[in-house]
């Protein structure tokens, strides 16, 4: 975890990319997200977390085919890195060891709780 | 209008500027996808929500998109050398703003208010020059006019004779387009609305030669004989805002002839900076059927207008090498004394610039709006000096209270030329705040302030690209205006004087003694202006009009019949003094005709009146004798106006003889001086006629002084009941001048603003200059207190520095403003008071209240203070 600096949202972000696979460009992820946050985002916050991640390594980038939708524009097609997986991977298994180290009662608690909310 | 069919246009495009802003600020590499991916959405959201929806998404998002990393690259900055440096310079402006914040209000405060003014005369300036430039053919579309000789001068008209409209379509292959236009009264009918109306035949042409886009309707329905195109204006006057198209609607064009248009179209709301419009159009070939009489081929009769299109203005040249032809035929149809001179064309996009010297033609002048521009300019100018002075001032004299700062910094290496560039750079942000309240001041204030005074839209906008250009030009003026010389004059002094402790300065600078005496010259020609303006308002309002317009009611009639029933009906009102029949009617119409004496030709109004019009009226006989009460008397004996007495150089005009379309008549009595119309038009020479009974249109009465309402409402209920059918057109004499006493009240309202302004800058400035010298002397005087000095000996030791400074600026203002009100009052009124020391005494008189006003606040504050407490400072 310690020097990798990925924030929650950019996390979200790189999960979208990860999952959309050859559609991971700006709107479909900004769609997904949306759909699944069930809340709006603006193109400004995906962008400059696309733009960081990309910075750090995270993400690699390709133009991909233009449509007419777009007023001949190509997309931009992102990539998440093996590091990016690896990340991932690391910290899905910290939580995940994380929960499984809250006792089970409190757990189911806190899940009930969480949920709540 | 045909509906887009290209799918793109029929979904509407996203707003282009947003996208331009974004061009400018986002990283080159990222743009494609990001372009893309907007639009994208865009489309996505139009198919979801309405476009005016999307369109704000879009905006809204773009604006969200300029986030750090996304725009091009701004951390190159911070690697310059004298980044530090700069951000060291803002922070010091900030701290040093908030330190004073008295000085800080009096600068800032200051700007804005001048600012703000400058921001108004921007909107007012680019309402003025907008004039009737939103016609998209301005260049190609030329009015035509001829002059003519007239009373040795020659002058130009705007109306053309009828023939020539169809003429020059046939004879010339580079005229593209011509249509012709006459303005008829009408009466108008629609259900039981029945109004007045003035209606305008012309060519189906008209409306592609003019820009008037349709709100509803179809343009081309003009050519359509039964057609009539609204404007909103009646539209609405008539149908509400229901869409009218499809209607009928009843034209009365006189007693016997009316017929029903249907409208087939109604037009935009017009741009406000417009001079040319309409009310009704309709095809012009109706003359056919509402007046019979109507000869298209007449020479000698004029239409109101005649334009023409070409396809190139360069095609003027050889048309109007073509004209002398018409000339001829002209001429020859048309009596000696009306023969005209020469043909010429007159371009769309400059006649309403021209338009004041052009006779009788359609488009209203601007000239006016163009000399306000000119004085508000120079007022803007004024007022954005005293703000400056202001400024310098303060900055001279409290740099001696950051002679240590300055010090400092030279001792550290700063060179003279850092420290300037500190100091505007100071300055820079100073007038930033200022041009942002003063932005905000023109917005919010000055400008709904003004609209509202005249009651128009200028239609100032934000995102106006010239606006854009002339702010940050108005900063840097005013930046680098006020900045350089205080700048310059601090970073002047060397390292050791001022670590020392051996300079000494700011108070005895004489620059700032100029300074201040400038601006109290200033802030005295404002007073006065502001008090003549004032007192040549009340002076108007109370001057006569040389005949009784308080006691006289009018009222517009149809006919003879129409008269002679009224006039039976109001005989019959105890409070009815005196009835008068007559054709024309003092401020309301008359007649142009042109008189023959065996030397010269003479152009005067006529108005043909009856025996009782000038007891009537209350006009007034200056020599000879009115018109006899019979029928048939004095069909050839006129009354003249003593100016066209005085113009002729008569010693005696009673019995002199002149012709008027070979009829002799003689002049049998001269009336004393009257206005016609307002005080800012000039009395023009006028002859008076009996007038034939059939001719009668106005019928006039002197009502018994206090029952003028009274008698009105009785008029009007007897107008019902005479003719429902015929709308009510009567009024009070005293409201023909219209809008005239508002207009001089709002000068004077005007002027005194500005003249406010002007004040309470110079006092202002006044004020911060007395405070920062008397915190400096505070030793000095609680000195003088501690040994004994009174309130007198204080008082007098403050104002003294300033005595001879007063004394000067008012000896050198008070005869500045005299002859600039003299010059100004002569420019805008024709008719005004006599202006005298007085106003300038009054002017004066205000200035020194309110000056010693400010000084005294100062000289309370020393008196009041403790000694101890100024002693121990430091």
């Amino acid at each position: 975890m310690k020097k990798t600096k990925l924030g929650e949202f950019e996390e979200l972000v790189l999960l979208t990319v990860a999952c959309l696979q050859e559609e991971a460009y700006g709107v479909e992820i900004k769609r997904e997200l949306e759909e699944r946050l069930k809340e709006k985002l603006s193109v400004g916050s995906i962008q400059s977390a696309l733009k960081r991640m990309e910075q750090k390594g995270f993400l690699t980038s390709a133009f991909g085919e233009a449509t007419q939708k777009r007023g001949g524009k190509r997309k931009r097609i992102y990539t998440a890195t093996p590091y990016a997986h690896r990340i991932l991977a690391d910290m899905k298994e910290i939580r995940a060891s994380l929960w499984n180290a809250i006792p089970a009662v409190i757990g189911a608690r806190l899940a009930h709780e969480l949920k709540a909310i | 209008m045909i509906r887009p069919t290209d799918p793109d246009n029929y979904l509407g495009k996203p707003p282009g500027w947003p996208l331009r802003f974004l061009r400018l600020f986002v990283k080159k590499e990222y743009l494609e996808e990001i372009e893309g991916d907007m639009e994208e959405i865009f489309r996505d959201n139009v198919e979801r929500v309405s476009l005016k929806r999307a369109k704000r998404i879009y905006t809204w998002e773009m604006l969200k998109l300029l986030r750090p990393i996304l725009l091009k690259n701004m951390e190159g900055i911070e690697k310059l050398n004298q980044y530090g440096m700069f951000k060291n310079y803002f922070k010091v402006s900030l701290r040093g703003l908030m330190k004073n914040p008295l000085n800080s209000f009096i600068n800032i405060f200051g700007l804005a208010a001048a600012i703000g003014i400058c921001v108004f005369l921007y909107a007012f300036a680019q309402w003025t020059f907008s004039t009737d430039q939103f016609h998209k053919n301005k260049n190609e579309v030329f009015l035509t006019t001829f002059f003519a000789d007239r009373d040795g001068s020659l002058q130009q008209y705007g109306i053309t004779p009828r023939p020539l409209g169809e003429l020059l379509r046939h004879d010339f292959a580079q005229i593209k387009k011509v249509c012709r236009v006459e303005d008829r009264s009408v009466v108008v009918k629609y259900d039981d609305h029945v109004f007045n109306e003035r209606i305008r035949y012309t060519d189906p042409e008209f409306l592609e030669m003019f820009t008037f886009p349709l709100k509803w309707g179809v343009s081309s329905s003009l050519a359509d004989v039964n057609s009539i195109i609204l404007s909103e204006k009646m539209s609405i006057k008539y149908f509400g805002e229901e869409n009218p198209i499809g209607q009928s609607i009843l034209i009365r064009f006189d007693k016997d002839r009316s017929k029903a248009f249907k409208i087939t179209g109604v037009a935009e709301d017009f741009p406000t900076s417009r001079t040319i419009d309409f009310a009704f159009l309709i095809n012009f070939e109706n003359f056919r059927t509402s007046d019979p009489g109507y000869n298209f081929h007449d020479w000698s009769r004029l239409v109101n207008a005649t334009l023409i299109q070409v396809g190139h203005p360069d095609d003027l040249k050889s048309i109007e090498r073509g004209m002398d032809k018409y000339r001829k035929l002209q001429n020859e149809a048309v009596k000696e004394d009306r023969a005209i001179s020469s043909f010429a064309f007159e371009p769309l996009a400059t006649l309403h610039k021209r338009s004041e010297n052009i006779a009788d033609d359609i488009s209203r002048s601007s000239d006016s709006n163009y000399t306000s521009v000119l004085f508000l300019s120079i007022i803007g100018v004024f007022l954005l000096a005293l703000a400056c002075f202001n400024y310098i001032n303060i900055a001279i004299v409290s740099a001696a209270k950051r002679l240590k700062e300055i010090g400092v910094r030279k001792s550290i290496g700063a060179t003279r030329s850092v420290v300037i560039l500190q100091f505007l750079i100071e300055n820079v942000v100073i007038t930033c705040f200022a041009l942002i309240l003063g932005l905000l001041l023109g917005w919010t204030v000055v400008i709904p302030w003004f609209e509202n005074l005249w009651h128009f839209n200028m239609g100032f906008r934000l995102n106006d690209f010239n606006l854009w250009i002339y702010l940050p030009t108005l900063l840097l003026i005013t930046g680098v205006a006020s900045g350089i010389y205080p700048a310059f004059y601090i970073s002047r002094f060397e390292v050791v004087g001022i670590l020392k402790g051996s300079v000494r300065f700011g108070n005895k600078n004489p620059l700032t003694k100029i300074f201040l005496g400038v601006q109290l010259v200033l802030a005295c020609i404002f007073i006065t202006m502001a008090v003549a303006f004032t007192q040549n308002t009340n002076y108007l309002a109370h001057r006569g009009w040389g005949y009784n317009q308080d006691e006289a009611l009018y009222a517009v009639v149809p006919d003879q019949q129409a008269y002679e029933k009224l006039s039976a009906l109001m005989t019959r009102n105890p409070n009815v003094l005196a009835i008068s029949g007559s054709a024309h009617h003092l401020g309301k119409s008359q007649a142009t005709t042109v008189l023959h004496f065996p030397d010269r030709e003479y152009e005067a109004d006529q108005l043909s009146v009856d025996a009782n019009y000038f007891e009537t009226m209350g006009l007034q006989l200056e020599a000879g004798r009115g018109f006899n009460d019979y029928d048939g008397s004095d069909k050839q004996a006129v009354v003249v106006n003593d100016l066209l007495v005085k113009n002729m150089a008569w010693e005696n005009a009673i019995g002199k003889l002149f012709r008027i379309d070979s009829i002799q008549y003689e002049v049998i009595g001269v009336l004393k001086e009257f206005h016609s119309y307002s005080f800012s038009k000039p009395v023009r020479p006028t002859i008076f006629r009996v007038a034939a009974k059939e001719d009668y249109r106005f019928l006039s009465m002197k009502v018994r002084s206090g029952s003028e309402v009274e008698t009105y409402k009785t008029l009007q209920a007897g107008w019902a009941a005479l003719f429902p059918e015929t709308p009510f057109n009567a009024g009070f004499q005293e409201d023909v001048w219209g809008f005239y006493y508002q207009e001089i009240e709002i000068h004077g309202h005007v002027w005194r603003v500005f003249a406010s302004v002007a004040v309470a800058l110079a006092s202002l400035g006044l004020y911060g200059l007395v405070t920062l010298n008397v915190s400096g002397r505070l030793k000095e005087f609680s000195i003088r207190k501690v040994l004994g000095a009174g309130v007198k000996n204080i008082a007098a030791n403050i104002i003294n520095q300033y005595l001879i400074l007063f004394a000067v600026a008012l000896t050198i203002g008070a005869p500045v403003s005299y002859i600039l009100i003299k010059l100004l009052i002569d420019f805008a009124y024709k008719y005004h008071m006599p202006v005298t020391f007085w106003s300038v005494s009054i002017g004066v008189g205000i200035l020194v209240f309110i000056l010693l006003a400010t000084v005294s606040t100062q000289i309370r504050k020393v008196v009041n203070t403790n000694p101890v407490n100024g002693l121990k400072v430091d």
